[in-house]
C-alpha cells in the first residue's frame, strides 16, 4: 500500500483552516475563539492519544484491552450527551440512560455485522472493531443528545397539551405520542440525509481513508454502505431507548406529568452547570392564576 | 351518570411548603361546588390533586367511595374531567378536538353526537369545521367542555373557567355549568370571582393558605 505521508510541518500548516475560523469569530464578534482553540487542540490531542492508544493496541491485541477501550469510549459518549440537555434532569440521572440507550443501539448495529457480514479472526480484533464500534457510538451520542435535548423541551414548552391529553384519560404514551414523533424524526434526520447524499455530496470518511491508504474502492463502498446501514441501526434504537427512558422520567406511576427544573440561563454554559435541579409538577410556576 | 367525589385531608408539599393543607371536600352527585380563594391559596394544586393529575404528599381522592390510587388513572380521568384555566387546543378542527377523547380509548365520536355536544355548551355546530387554535377564550372554553363531554365524564373540575374572560362570557360559562349540573353532572369550579362562586348556586369552599373551609 502506497499514500502520501503527512510530515509534521505540512500538518502545522492545516492550523491555518482554524485561523480563518478564528478571524471569522473574531470579525463577526461570535465570542466562539476560544472555543475554536480550545476545540481544535482537544480534538487534535484526542487524536494523538488514540493513534498511540491503537498502536499499543494492536501491538498486544487482547480481548480485554479491546473491551476497556470500548468502554471508556462508551462512558465518554453517554457522559457527552448527557452533558448537554438544558431542559432535562440533572446529569447524573440522564447519564446512565445515555449509556444504556448508546450501549444498546451499539449493540444491535455491531454484533450481527461482526458475526455475518464482516466475521473477524479473532473476535476482537482491534483494527475492525475499535473504528466501526467509534462511529456507531458517536452516531448514537448524537443522536441520544438530540433525543434529550428535543423531548424535554418540547414537554416543557406543551406542558399544557400533554396535560390536556392526559385530562382526557391518555396514557403517557399517548399523551406525549406527538413530541415523541417530532423529536425523534429530528434526531434520525441527519442520518436519513447521509444516505440519501452519500455518493452526491459527500465520500464519507472511512471510505475517503481506505481508497488513500491503497484498499480497493469497491471494497472501500461495500464497507461504507455496511457502515451506513449500521448507523441507521444504531440511531434507530438509540433514540428509541432514549425516548423509552425520557418517558420514564417525564411520568410518574401514576400518569402525572413531572417537568425537570429548568435550569438558568447564566449557569449553562460550559462545564460550570449548576448540579441538581429537582423536579418540577405541573402548576408551580403558578400556583394560582392572577386574578 | 354522576359519580360523588371526594378529598380526604389532602396535602401538597412544594419546596417544604405546604400549597394543599389538609383540605378535605365532598362533591356529591350532580352537585356544584365552588371554591374560592385569592391568588396563591393553593385552590388550583387542590383542583389539579382532585384530578390526579398531580401526586399528594398525604390524603386520599376517593370516586365513588373508591380510593383513587385503585383505579387506572385512564379510567378515573376519563370519569372526572378537569379543564384548565386555558384549556390547550389540539391542532386541527374543532371536531377533532371533540374526537380526542374517544379516540384515546379506540371509540368515535359520529358527526350527529358533536352536533349535539355544541348545541349542549351553547355553541353553534358551525364551528366544527374552524380550526380550534383560532377560537376566542370563551370559545375555548366551551370546546374545552364539549370535549370533556364526548367522554363518559361524570365529574368537572374547572381550574378559574372565568379568569380570561370578559364578564358577559364569564357569566355565561357560569350560566352553561348550572345547566350541566341541573342535567345531573357533578360541577367543581375554582375562582377568585365570589360573584360566580355565588351565581354557580352550590356549596361554597373558601381556600386559604390550603385550607378548606365552607363559607357560610
Amino acid at each position: 500500500m502506497s499514500y502520501l505521508h503527512i510530515s509534521l510541518p505540512r500538518l502545522l500548516l492545516s492550523v491555518g483552516l482554524i485561523a480563518v475560523a478564528v478571524a471569522l469569530s473574531r470579525r463577526s464578534r461570535l465570542g466562539l475563539e476560544g472555543d475554536l482553540i480550545w476545540g481544535a487542540l482537544r480534538g487534535a490531542a484526542q487524536l494523538v492519544a488514540i493513534g498511540y492508544v491503537l498502536l499499543l493496541l494492536f501491538d498486544h491485541e487482547h480481548p480485554a484491552w479491546v473491551g476497556l477501550l470500548l468502554a471508556v469510549m462508551l462512558i465518554a459518549a453517554g457522559a457527552t450527551s448527557a452533558r448537554r440537555v438544558e431542559h432535562g434532569p440533572p446529569r447524573s440521572v440522564l447519564f446512565p440512560r445515555a449509556i444504556a440507550a448508546i450501549g444498546a443501539g451499539a449493540l444491535v448495529a455491531l454484533v450481527p455485522v461482526f458475526v455475518a457480514v464482516v466475521p473477524l479472526h479473532p473476535w476482537y480484533e482491534a483494527r475492525y472493531v475499535v473504528p466501526i464500534s467509534g462511529m456507531m457510538l458517536s452516531n448514537a451520542m448524537n443522536v441520544v443528545a438530540l433525543v434529550f435535548e428535543r423531548i424535554f423541551a418540547s414537554a416543557s414548552s406543551e406542558a399544557d397539551q400533554i396535560e390536556a391529553l392526559l385530562a382526557l384519560g391518555a396514557t403517557p404514551r399517548q399523551a406525549l405520542e406527538g413530541q415523541v414523533r417530532a423529536t425523534l424524526r429530528a434526531a434520525l434526520l441527519p442520518t436519513i440525509n447521509g444516505l440519501l447524499t452519500v455518493g452526491l455530496v459527500a465520500l464519507p470518511g472511512m471510505m475517503t481513508g481506505q481508497i488513500v491508504s491503497g484498499t480497493a474502492p469497491e471494497q472501500a463502498v461495500r464497507y461504507q454502505i455496511v457502515i451506513l446501514y449500521q448507523l441507521v441501526a444504531v440511531a434507530a434504537v438509540a433514540g428509541l431507548v432514549a425516548v423509552a427512558f425520557a418517558r420514564r422520567l417525564l411520568f410518574t406511576a401514576r400518569a402525572q406529568l413531572v417537568l425537570p427544573r429548568a435550569r438558568p440561563a447564566i449557569c449553562r454554559r460550559g462545564g460550570a452547570r449548576l448540579r441538581g435541579g429537582g423536579a418540577r409538577r405541573i402548576g408551580d410556576a403558578s400556583l394560582d392564576p392572577a386574578p | 351518570m354522576s359519580a360523588t367525589l371526594e378529598g380526604r385531608e389532602l396535602v401538597v408539599l412544594r419546596e417544604g411548603r405546604r400549597i394543599v393543607d389538609g383540605a378535605s371536600i365532598l362533591v356529591r352527585p350532580g352537585e356544584a361546588v365552588a371554591i374560592q380563594g385569592a391568588s396563591g391559596s393553593g385552590k388550583s394544586t387542590l383542583a389539579r390533586a382532585l384530578a390526579t393529575l398531580i401526586e399528594t404528599d398525604a390524603g386520599t381522592v376517593l370516586l365513588d367511595g373508591q380510593d383513587a390510587r385503585e383505579i387506572a388513572p385512564t379510567q378515573f380521568r376519563t370519569r372526572v374531567a378537569f379543564l384548565a384555566q386555558l384549556p390547550a387546543m389540539f391542532g386541527g378542527t374543532v371536531r377533532d378536538n371533540l374526537r380526542a377523547g374517544p379516540a384515546l380509548h379506540g371509540k368515535s365520536l359520529g358527526d350527529a353526537d358533536a352536533r349535539e355536544l355544541m348545541f349542549a355548551v351553547g355553541l353553534d355546530p358551525s364551528i366544527l369545521a374552524r380550526e380550534a387554535r383560532t377560537l376566542s377564550g370563551g370559545e375555548r372554553q366551551r370546546v374545552a367542555l364539549a370535549r370533556a363531554l364526548a367522554n363518559p365524564s361524570e365529574v368537572l373540575l374547572l381550574d378559574e373557567p372565568t379568569a380570561a374572560l370578559d364578564p358577559d362570557a364569564g357569566e355565561r360559562i357560569v350560566a352553561l355549568l348550572r345547566t350541566l349540573c341541573g342535567r345531573g353532572l357533578s360541577i367543581v369550579m375554582v375562582t377568585h370571582v365570589e360573584a360566580h362562586a355565588r351565581a354557580l348556586g352550590g356549596t361554597r369552599y373558601r381556600c386559604e393558605r390550603g385550607r378548606l373551609s365552607v363559607d357560610a
